[in-house]
């Protein structure tokens, strides 16, 4: 570690040194650590448990909250994913071993069960609650595991700053520094930030939906996860701007449409009163 | 002896002679104070510029006493909490401290910035003004390259101002600059060490970049506007056509007292304008951007908008890189074009545009009475032409946004952009120059025939024909007027040469004007040796 | 203005001292001697009506707002909760408090002076002669005869040696002026090999570590498949604008797209460019320097926010949209015996935008 320690620059060091009131680093790393080990042995342990089911026959044994969600599945979702979630050609892809994170991420913020087919799915009113939402997690989950987003705050013991710096570097290039999106290549885009919760933030880095790019918990710690929420959550989504009325964020494109449409019109009106006749 | 005693009434004439004794400032300060200027609400373009220029070296100077340009690291430790513990340059945290730190920082910032984008703006617009109405003509064509020159002077002190606070999304732009400089051929590895003092970004650029905001820049801005002022004083302010307005006169209002007071009032107006937008629209929310890292970027990245037409050129541009095949071989990048060059050829069209109408029309003489835009068809349509061009690479410049926010593909947008900057300007061209043609038509037509009553008569043959209005009495009450080069009445109650005789702004005052005025005033009247009231161009 | 009891009679020669003349009338012989012609100078209001009054009042209350919003200003500036914080403090009122008092101040100026100049002033027409033309080709052939002359009697075409040598002389002086500005500056960009060399060129014989932003080092298992990181060079300040052309992107592609992009690879020689099924290329644009990394880890095109340039991952970086011509360098990229990335090399290809001399 010493050896890295000279290597870094001493860019971590000084962000450190600034979150005072933040727990230390390496106590945050054991703790997500620690968090890690229980959510992958319990992901494990519900693979262990029903991996062999899967293989063994047609129709596994569920928990009693995963029938449920099998059940809402087999009415709304089968006719793009398939039976047991299979997957349909050209229609739907299968949804063995994308977890329940990204089930807690497309059905909470409506993007699934989608409209129509298109490019990319944007966000809808949801049309499941929460609880069937859940259920239905829970039925991918036992398909065939993958991430899951812990119970609880997560944005608990962050620290903003840190959150600020890996947001910028991890997310502003497509969700913009205000956070209210971007375009992409070719009609896809890069929703806005603004109407996400925190499970859709941390299910979304977790499970990379559409053509976000997957950030799991090896790459970006559920710390750190922690502190880009919090970061999204108190600073973006805060509508507190002390300068004034935002324009919409969009930057220096609506500056210039306010300066000819509130500016110049302005005073071209007053010009017209000074110089009129009357 | 009796003591003298003091007249105050006589203090202010005494103390004027004793100063005229010694600076004999009478006749010139006379000479000052009567100047007559016409009167339109489009010569006050311009003043815009001027004012925000003036607001510009205010605010400016309270900015200065907040800002380091250093580009060392510092801990950021501020107020505000997202960004603090952040190690960012001394240009960037004291940027941040103006806008959290000191007490009315923030509004002076956005105030500064408004009025940027304000000067910019109403330069576009006054040059439009001028260009559209032929007032760049001789004996003006000095003014219009000083007028063009600020624009591009305007935009670098935009650019170097836009720059200093060090953020993610200007120093994108620097970064940018950087590369435009480095595709120059030959000089460009060169001109990028020595503008960077080496790598970019370097430790030294905001230093340069501050002296060149806040003393070269505007040294040079004032100098231009001093000169371009002057020479509007000394060759005096075109005039409209109209009723005894002619290429030799200037009818208007003196200097003193009412244009003066107007002109005050008019600066007061741009800056309270300035202010509620400084107070209540949020710009360039800096903290967001964090500091600048030549890695970091956000999505829709925009230079401010007098800057978009390049970023836009710079995207609509397609992938030609041009390989001399010489020694070791040599390469142009396709960021040469849109950038450095096209500028190039806008400059010199912008600054030969008078002499190359000149040259076209054959019209040497000078002109002090403006065209409508529509009697001079050809130049209207350039004039649409280039505005379209330009507004189309201002859109692309923002295309990203557009796309997202409209639900457009964004390599739809790119090939949007390039097919309208090759199709759209013609287009505008051939569109403003039958307009033009059709204005004029109607105005002839109402010279000849009168105008439009709206009263219908029928004819005892069945027929029915609407009743017009002559404008002069000929023979048979059809007689022909010459077009004057000014607005011709088209409506009954507008019929009269001093323009509408309703009031109101926006919505007609029936109401006839109180009581009859000038009661004791003098009736003042000509001197008889004056050349008679006539309209129009009666130039020798 | 006051009533006037006589106009002088046209043409006649006006007598300022003339103890008849009104201050007017002066006025107007003032104006006269400037070629100016008052043709209509009349009050718009008859003094003392119930129109005037009312317009008085108007720019009366006009100036009392301005002096009353700009109270407001003060009161607001020295007493309003100022100091920023995150929460739904009345702070964030303070900007555009302070906006529209002072807007209002000047726009209630600005429109009381405009009023008061605009309509309780007389109205009036006067008309100015241009003077174009004024000056005859007598005083031009004057003024160009006088210089003629000065130049005749400084002698420079009698005596060139003196014009010559005064050139000679000056030239070299405006030379020291430009001398310490141009030779300030100037710099030479080929001697710190800052173009063609980044961080990650091998120091010593020992290859440089891929790091994060914090200076951790990474190891494989770090991203996921679909994932993507942007790594420095393992160097002192290798996470610094001090590196600005080291910047990468490591992508940990998923297995139908690594053997794509294994395939492209080898068809251009980068055989081993890559290890297992990660890809690492410059982070900075090839167009213009902006960092090229919105990621679409579906299409695996690589979009640089900046001109919309969009590259295609799988085939070696390619420019398949938008201005860029030349495709993103790749990283050649390694696992060290403790399991770390580490760069083989440098990059193989100049980083950042292009220029004349690029080889």
């Amino acid at each position: 570690m010493t050896s890295d320690n000279d290597r870094r620059g001493g860019l971590l060091a000084r962000l450190r040194r600034g979150r005072s009131a933040a727990p230390s680093r390496g106590r945050r790393r054991l703790g997500a650590a620690v968090r890690l080990i229980a959510a992958l042995t319990l992901a494990g342990g519900a693979y262990t448990l029903f991996a062999p089911g899967v293989q063994a026959q047609e129709n596994p044994p569920l928990t009693g909250a995963a029938a449920e969600g099998k059940a809402l599945f087999d009415v709304s979702c089968v006719t793009c994913h398939g039976r047991n979630a299979q997957g349909v050609e050209d229609r739907g892809p299968s949804l063995i071993g994308v977890g329940a994170a990204s089930v807690d991420f497309q059905v909470s913020s409506g993007r699934m069960p989608m409209a129509r087919q298109e490019a990319q799915a944007g966000r809808k009113p949801p049309v499941f609650t929460d609880e069937q939402t859940r259920q239905l997690a829970q039925y991918v989950q036992e398909l065939g595991g993958g991430p899951v987003v812990p119970e609880g705050d997560l944005s608990r013991g962050a620290d903003l700053a840190v959150g600020g710096e890996l947001y910028r570097i991890n997310c502003s290039q497509c969700h913009a520094f205000s956070g209210g999106g971007g375009a992409l290549s070719s009609g896809k885009y890069a929703p806005s930030l603004m109407p996400a919760s925190d499970r859709q933030i941390y299910a979304a880095m977790l499970s990379g939906p559409q053509n976000m790019p997957v950030f799991g918990d090896n790459q970006l710690s559920p710390q750190e996860k922690a502190d880009i929420i919090a970061y999204i959550q108190q600073s973006l989504q805060n509508t507190q701007d002390p300068g004034g009325f935002n324009l919409g964020r969009y930057g220096p494109s609506t500056e210039g449409v306010a300066i000819f449409l509130v500016g110049i019109v302005a005073l071209v009106f007053a010009a017209l009163w000074i110089a009129g006749k009357s | 002896m009796k003591r003298r005693k003091l007249d105050v009434a006589a203090v202010p004439g005494k103390a004027a002679r004793e100063l005229d004794d010694r600076f004999q400032a009478a006749t010139p300060l006379r000479k000052l104070l009567n100047k007559v200027f016409p009167d339109h609400w489009s010569f006050l373009l311009g003043e815009i510029a001027l004012f925000s220029f003036v607001i510009l070296l205010l605010t400016g100077v309270f900015l200065t006493f907040f800002y380091e340009p250093g580009m060392t690291e510092v801990i950021y430790n501020g107020s505000y909490a997202p960004l603090r513990g952040t190690p960012m340059t001394a240009a960037y945290a004291s940027t941040l401290d103006i806008s959290f730190d000191v007490r009315g920082g923030l509004i002076m910032r956005q105030m500064h910035h408004w009025a940027a984008l304000l000067f910019m703006a109403s330069i576009i617009v006054h040059m439009m003004r001028v260009f559209f109405t032929g007032a760049f003509r001789k004996p003006r064509e000095t003014n219009w390259i000083i007028g063009s020159l600020l624009f591009w002077v305007g935009f670098l002190a935009g650019f170097t101002g836009y720059s200093l606070p060090d953020d993610g999304l200007s120093g994108t732009g620097l970064r940018i600059a950087s590369a435009i400089m480095l595709s120059i051929p030959v000089v460009g590895t060169w001109v990028t060490s020595s503008v960077f003092d080496g790598d970019f970004p370097g430790t030294i650029i905001m230093s340069r970049f501050f002296i060149a905001h806040v003393l070269l820049i505007p040294g040079l801005l004032v100098a231009l506007i001093s000169v371009h002022l002057g020479l509007v004083f000394k060759q005096k302010h075109t005039q409209w056509p109209g009723p005894g307005r002619t290429n030799n006169n200037v009818v208007g209002e003196r200097m003193f007292p009412r244009y003066a007071i107007k002109q005050g009032g008019f600066f007061m107006v741009v800056f309270g304008v300035v202010a509620m937008m400084g107070g209540l629209f949020q710009i360039n929310p800096l903290w967001y951007f964090g500091p600048y890292e030549a890695w970091v970027v956000s999505a829709a990245s925009q230079p401010d908008f007098y800057v978009m037409f390049l970023d836009g050129s710079t995207r609509l541009m397609p992938a030609w890189e041009l390989h001399i095949p010489i020694g070791d071989g040599y390469v142009i990048p396709p960021l040469f074009w849109p950038t450095v060059v096209l500028p190039g050829i806008l400059v010199a069209l912008s600054l030969l545009y008078p002499f190359l109408e000149a040259r076209q029309t054959k019209d040497y003489r000078s002109h002090n009475l403006l065209q409508r835009p529509r009697d001079v068809p050809a130049r209207s349509g350039l004039g649409a032409m280039a505005l379209t061009f330009y507004i189309i690479l201002t859109l692309s410049g923002a295309n990203d946004v557009i796309a997202d926010k409209f639900h457009i593909s964004l390599n739809a947008m790119t090939w949007i952009g390039r097919a309208g900057l090759l199709l759209l300007p013609p287009l505008a061209y051939y569109l403003t120059y039958r307009i033009c043609l059709g204005l004029q038509q109607h105005d002839r037509e109402v010279l000849a025939h009168g105008v439009e009553t709206g009263i219908i008569r029928r004819l005892p043959d069945g027929r029915f024909e609407e009743v017009h209005q002559p404008l002069s009495m000929g023979q048979d009450g059809h007689g022909e007027l010459d077009y004057a080069g000014w607005v011709v009445p088209k409506k009954m109650n507008r019929l009269g040469a001093l323009g509408p005789a309703i009031r109101g702004f926006f919505y007609p005052i029936e109401k006839p004007a109180e009581a009859p005025v000038s009661p004791g005033h003098p009736p003042v009247e000509p001197r008889p040796d004056r050349e008679k009231i006539g309209s129009g161009d009666t130039r020798p | 203005m006051s009533a006037q009891t006589q106009t002088s009679a046209p043409g006649e020669q006006f007598d300022v001292n003339d103890p008849e003349a009104t201050r007017f009338d002066i006025l107007r012989e003032g104006a006269r001697r400037d070629d100016i012609e008052i043709v209509h100078y009349e009050p718009q209001y008859a003094p003392g009506s119930k129109a005037e009054r009312r317009l008085v009042r108007v720019v009366v209350g006009l100036f009392l707002l301005t002096g009353l919003a700009a109270t407001a200003f003060l009161a607001i500036y020295i007493w309003w909760p100022w100091e920023y914080s995150l929460s739904q403090g009345g702070d964030r009122f303070y900007t555009p408090l302070l906006g529209v008092t002072l807007g209002v101040a000047l726009l209630a100026l600005g429109f009381g002076i405009l009023t008061w100049g605009k309509k309780l002033l007389p109205k009036e027409v006067s008309i100015q002669d241009r003077h174009e033309g004024v000056y005859s080709e007598e005083d031009r052939r004057i003024t160009g005869e006088t210089m003629l002359y000065m130049a005749d009697e400084l002698g420079v075409r009698r005596r060139p040696l003196l014009g010559i040598s005064l050139l000679a002389g000056l030239a070299p002086v405006a030379a020291v002026a430009a001398a310490p500005i141009v030779g300030g500056l100037i710099k030479d960009p080929h001697k710190s090999g800052q173009l063609t060399t980044t961080g990650f060129a091998p120091a010593d014989g020992e290859l440089i570590r891929l790091i994060r932003e914090d200076g951790r080092p990474l190891r494989p298992a770090d991203i996921s498949a679909g994932g993507q990181i942007t790594v420095f060079p393992g160097v002192s300040h290798g996470v610094s604008n001090q590196y600005a052309n080291s910047p990468t992107l490591l992508i940990h592609l998923r297995e139908e797209d690594a053997i794509k992009s294994r395939e492209a690879n080898d068809q251009v020689g980068h055989n081993d460019y890559m290890w297992g099924n990660y890809v690492a290329f410059s982070k900075i644009c090839t167009h213009a320097g902006c960092p090229a990394s919105l990621y679409e880890q579906q299409t695996n095109r690589l979009l640089c926010p900046c001109h919309q340039s969009q590259f295609l991952i799988t085939d070696n970086a390619k420019p398949i949209f938008g201005p860029a011509s030349r495709r993103l360098p790749q990283l050649p990229i390694t696992v060290d015996s403790e399991g770390f990335f580490v760069a083989k090399s440098d990059f193989t290809e100049i980083v950042g935008p292009d220029f004349w001399e690029r080889p």
